[in-house]
């Protein structure tokens, strides 16, 4: 589990708050998107989850380890992985499997057990036939699929992903949240950075951050309800959300707490089905 | 997109050889090409052309790498056809020069030698991965070690280097047609406008290389990455074509160094 308690940081020399009193926590394999608007801290909080950033005051525990204790962090590291928002400033190998060995190599596993870890974490991806690969050829998708293997191949409880849709097309996108999915469905745990209100509607839970601190924290029926809040911040809620409060507005009887598409769509046929003649 | 010197992949026997026995062979044939007379020069060459063919490099592989070169190729060859003491076979009198037939054999022989090293060097890094060239680095590097030297560290700042290099050349395209976008037409601008904007380039790509260098040390570290001992993907053992590479390496040098002496 991860556990953050009235967790404050503070970017000297700046002075800084990006974060202001945050106390959350993880369960073991679920699924969470973090959302709020530009520099409200999510990138900073997700940092204090593998110890590349520490708490000013406040206290973040991974898997019952302290971050603040350097003995641990080696850990900690292994224990939650992350994913950047721009791979290209994350891949440090020259091809996709040397760069997926860099954090087995860290840990110092014997040859055998990289190329295993390696090999299995390619097809767990579904990069296989990429192994050889120059970096440099990749699309952004694929090298967003590279950077998650990179993580992945630590063997992490944890995904920390930093926008990991972000610049990519459609088919990109879905590619790499369905590997997302299925990361989730192996019971490894995801926390997922996002602008994209869609993406979030697919996890288990959202928790949205506004000025360095927890703004609202639910299931995202219980989030997309409280539509008010979220434009407060200038949020935008998902489309098909948006579409059911606007025709509960205009006198519809809809439910509004309606996140992913099949459901919207059921809504609206059984609407239609009211009006058949 | 083919880059000069990046790893091709391939299945060749050449691909399947110890990096240490391919970087051991480069540098032994370098230091030949080098000291030998220029016929046996011409041999090693022949022989690294024939190595060429059986590689599965295309020779439009080897002419891409060569090309960036060309200029300099050219430019040697001239400098020893026309500067070169010999009997003159062309003369230019308003310049003072004269092609001599010493001058062609000496400016042929000079670049033979000069393509013979690059070929060497660009067919090592086109059939090994980098990271099964900085293994052979770190193994040679080894008895350093003893000295406190930090080969593992040495061997990780190689490799972002090299991973380093084609971002730094996406960065430079990036700044410059984002300058053109602006209306700068570098044809068109005289000679202070083009230093300043070399200047401004210079800057812009030196701070968004130091902002990318950040980020992945910080990438690094979240992936365990500390300064000292590292394992490695690649697996460092000598196999029969192995073996075989170096005994037949081991007759040739032997020959070839009889046949220096013999000759001079």
């Amino acid at each position: 589990m991860i556990l953050l308690e009235n967790v404050y940081y503070k970017y000297e020399p700046e002075g800084i708050e990006a974060l202001r009193g945050i106390s959350l926590q993880v369960r073991e394999g679920e699924h969470l998107a973090l959302i709020g608007p530009n520099g409200c801290g999510k990138t900073t909080l997700i940092r204090h989850l593998n110890a590349l950033l520490l708490p000013a005051s406040g206290k973040v525990t991974v898997g019952g380890r302290n971050t603040n204790d350097p003995k641990h962090q080696a850990d900690i590291r292994t224990f939650v992985g992350m994913v950047f928002q721009n791979p290209d400033n994350q891949i440090v190998g020259m091809t996709v499997e040397e760069d997926v060995a860099f954090g087995p190599e860290n840990l110092r596993l014997p040859t055998m057990e990289i190329k295993k870890r390696v090999a299995e974490t390619l097809g767990r991806v579904g990069i296989s036939e990429l192994a050889c690969r120059n970096i440099e050829n990749l699309s952004g998708g694929e090298k967003r699929l590279v950077a998650i293997a990179g993580v992945l191949a630590m063997r992490p409880r944890y995904i920390a992903l930093d926008e990991p849709t972000v610049f990519l097309d459609p088919a990109a996108s879905i590619r790499v949240l369905g590997i997302i999915d299925k990361l989730h469905s192996e019971g490894v745990g995801i926390i997922h950075i996002t602008h994209n209100m869609a993406e979030a509607a697919l996890t288990q839970r959202i928790v949205v951050m506004n000025e360095g601190r927890i703004y609202l924290d639910g299931t995202p029926q219980e989030i997309f309800e409280k539509f008010g809040m979220l434009k407060q911040i200038g949020m935008q809620l998902p489309q098909v959300t948006e579409l059911l409060i606007k025709l509960k507005e205009s006198g519809f009887s809809v439910r509004t707490d309606i996140v992913k598409m099949e459901d919207a769509l059921e809504q609206i046929r059984s609407l239609a089905g009211k009006f058949k003649v | 997109m083919y880059h000069t010197g990046v790893f091709i992949n391939g299945q060749s026997p050449i691909y399947k050889l110890d990096p240490r026995i391919k970087l051991a062979a480069t540098i032994c044939l370098s230091v030949f090409i080098l000291w030998v007379k220029p016929l046996i020069a011409f041999v090693i060459g022949i022989a690294l052309f024939c190595t060429v063919l059986v590689s599965g490099i295309s020779l439009r592989t080897i002419g891409q790498a060569l090309k960036p070169l060309l200029f300099f190729i050219v430019l040697i060859f001239l400098v020893h056809a026309l500067f070169s003491k010999g009997e003159a076979l062309v003369s230019i009198p308003y310049l003072g020069l004269s092609l001599s037939y010493t001058g062609l054999q000496q400016g042929f022989f000079v670049i033979w030698r000069f393509l013979c090293l690059i070929v060497a060097a660009v067919l090592l890094t086109l059939t090994t991965t980098p990271s099964q060239m900085i293994a052979a680095i770190k193994y040679f590097l080894r008895p350093l070690k003893l000295l406190r030297i930090p080969v593992d560290d040495i061997a990780v700042m190689i490799m972002l280097a090299l991973r380093l290099m084609p971002i730094l050349l996406t960065e430079k395209e990036r700044v410059e047609i984002a300058q053109k976008a602006r209306g700068y037409n570098l044809r068109q601008s005289g000679f202070i406008i083009r230093i300043k904007t070399f200047l401004s380039l210079a800057s812009t790509i030196l701070s968004g290389v130091f902002r990318r260098a950040d980020e992945l040390a910080l990438a690094m570290e979240a992936r365990n990455y500390r300064r000292g001992e590292r394992t490695s993907l690649v697996e460092l053992r000598l196999t029969s074509p192995d073996y075989f590479v170096l005994i037949f390496l081991g007759i040739f040098s032997v020959i070839f160094i009889a046949l220096n002496y013999y000759f001079s």
